[in-house]
């Protein structure tokens, strides 16, 4: 395929003078080739939650990248996340979410492993009821495992296994929120919103990282959260994002609201943070509840996004979980116009990237910034001219 | 086609992997050669590891003392 190398330099200036990422990054596909290595397969992104393997033996199948994955949760109960191909004749191993009751038995050969990926079995390779072979050694065939972290149950993955460890990559994040590090429970199956959209997603990111837009495509929070009550939270180089003074807690019919996470200070009594672990999971917390976005880039103008929302107890009130979804799913629903609209506008050939406003768009600034210069370091780094 | 193959194509059909796991352990202990009990052992312990039913190692042993498996 051949290389649109863009010149990332207008977007890596001061926020006065800075511009967008160039149309290229939202319309070329060999720019989403280059962007999927030097973003989502070179540093850690979000694949999925623990909830999505809730007991041991779960299994999910899975794209990501287009790559086969299988989301698993072992027998010790950690959850891992595999290359969902049999190591013998590279056979997709699971087509459909399953429990794996004792091993995974591949449906060609019947080669089988354990939750833990480890080669078990074998059968008629040696010959028919020969179950060895000298040249099979099964310690050195096992599933290929994908490097995975898990963080308040978000599943990350870090594909090529050469990022630097999680805990350093975030660590920003994590310290800023360390009074999150506690137990989360998902809400269940009425806690999940999906919304397929036909964007780019990096514009599902970047509409999220800024409340500049707040009032007029979320009319309805003007009543109680107007754009003076949110703040900038800005990390260059690592995560952005925003952050309310004014959070309020849902309330059922009768008053009643969500138990809180144990522990939290007296900042968290009315503040509301909205960050993305970039590249692509976007994660809110609030004295009640905290909710994960995961967005999975299918292809050029195709992107997926599923929202999580966790709470402090396994058992909170049904009714006002699902008045809380609904709120959400409104205010997710609100920006869909506006992910789609901004990647049509991508198509114009006079657009420049756009300007930012110095005294609004600084998170948004900070993610294309950060884009920029990943995909800089990329071509750097010779990984993509190999390509 | 005798009762016991009849049986195991419906098991294969049914996807029925308990059953399969009774009927090649049976087809192996019917079997009139060593390597015909060995092919049947193989299929009998595949499902049962596959199953998790608590068959699977010792059908796992059969097939090591006959020299045509290794233990975990």
């Amino acid at each position: 395929m051949d290389r649109n190398v863009t010149d990332l330099s207008a977007v890596r200036r001061p926020i006065e003078q800075a511009n967008g990422l160039p149309n290229a990054h939202y319309i070329d596909p060999s720019l989403f080739e280059e962007e999927k290595q030097a973003l989502l397969i070179n540093e850690w992104a979000g694949l999925a939650v623990g909830a999505d393997v809730p007991e041991i033996g779960d299994a999910v199948p899975m794209r990501f990248l287009g790559i086969p994955l299988l989301l698993v949760r072992d027998r010790h109960n950690a959850v891992r996340v595999f290359q969902n191909t049999c190591r013998h004749r590279g056979m997709i191993l699971v087509d459909a979410p399953r429990k794996i009751e004792g091993a995974i038995r591949c449906p060609y050969h019947s080669w089988c492993y354990s939750t833990e990926g480890r080669l078990v079995s074998t059968p008629h390779v040696g010959g028919p009821g020969q179950n060895t072979h000298a040249a099979i050694d099964r310690a050195t065939l096992g599933l290929i495992e994908v490097r995975s972290h898990v963080w308040n149950d978000i599943v990350f993955v870090n594909i090529s296994g050469k990022a630097v460890p999680f805990e350093e990559a975030f660590a920003g994040i994590l310290e800023r929120w360390k009074e999150f590090d506690v137990p989360m429970y998902h809400g269940g199956a009425d806690s999940r919103i999906h919304f397929d959209l036909k964007t780019n997603w990096k514009l599902a990111i970047e509409n999220y990282c800024e409340s500049y837009h707040l009032p007029w495509v979320h009319p309805g929070l003007n009543a109680y959260s107007r754009l003076e009550d949110h703040y900038h939270i800005e990390e260059p180089g690592k995560f952005s994002g925003q952050g309310t003074h004014v959070y309020r807690q849902i309330k059922d019919d009768d008053g009643s609201v969500f138990p809180d996470f144990p522990g939290l200070s007296a900042k968290w009594d009315t503040a509301g943070e909205y960050l993305t672990f970039m590249p692509n999971v976007m994660v809110g917390v609030q004295r009640d509840h905290m909710f994960a976005i995961i967005v999975d880039p299918r292809s050029l103008d195709h992107t997926l996004e599923t929202a999580h929302i966790y709470y402090a107890q396994p058992d909170v009130s049904e009714s006002l979980r699902k008045k809380n979804t609904e709120q959400w799913k409104t205010v997710f629903q609100e920006d869909v116009v506006v992910v789609e609209g901004m990647q049509i506008g991508r198509n114009a050939p006079g657009f420049d990237g756009g300007r930012f406003s110095p005294a609004m768009d600084g998170p948004t600034h900070l993610f294309h910034d950060w884009v920029a210069e990943r995909v800089n370091a990329h071509r750097a780094s010779g990984q993509h001219a190999a390509e | 086609m005798n009762d016991l193959d009849t049986r195991l194509l419906a098991a294969h059909e049914a996807d029925d992997t308990q059953a399969l796991v009774s009927l090649y352990t049976i087809a192996a202990d019917q079997a009139g050669t060593e390597q015909a009990m060995g092919f049947y052992l193989t299929h009998a312990y595949v499902f049962a590891l596959e199953l998790g039913d608590p068959a699977a190692p010792v059908l796992r042993q059969r097939l090591i003392d006959m020299g045509r498996e290794t233990p975990l």
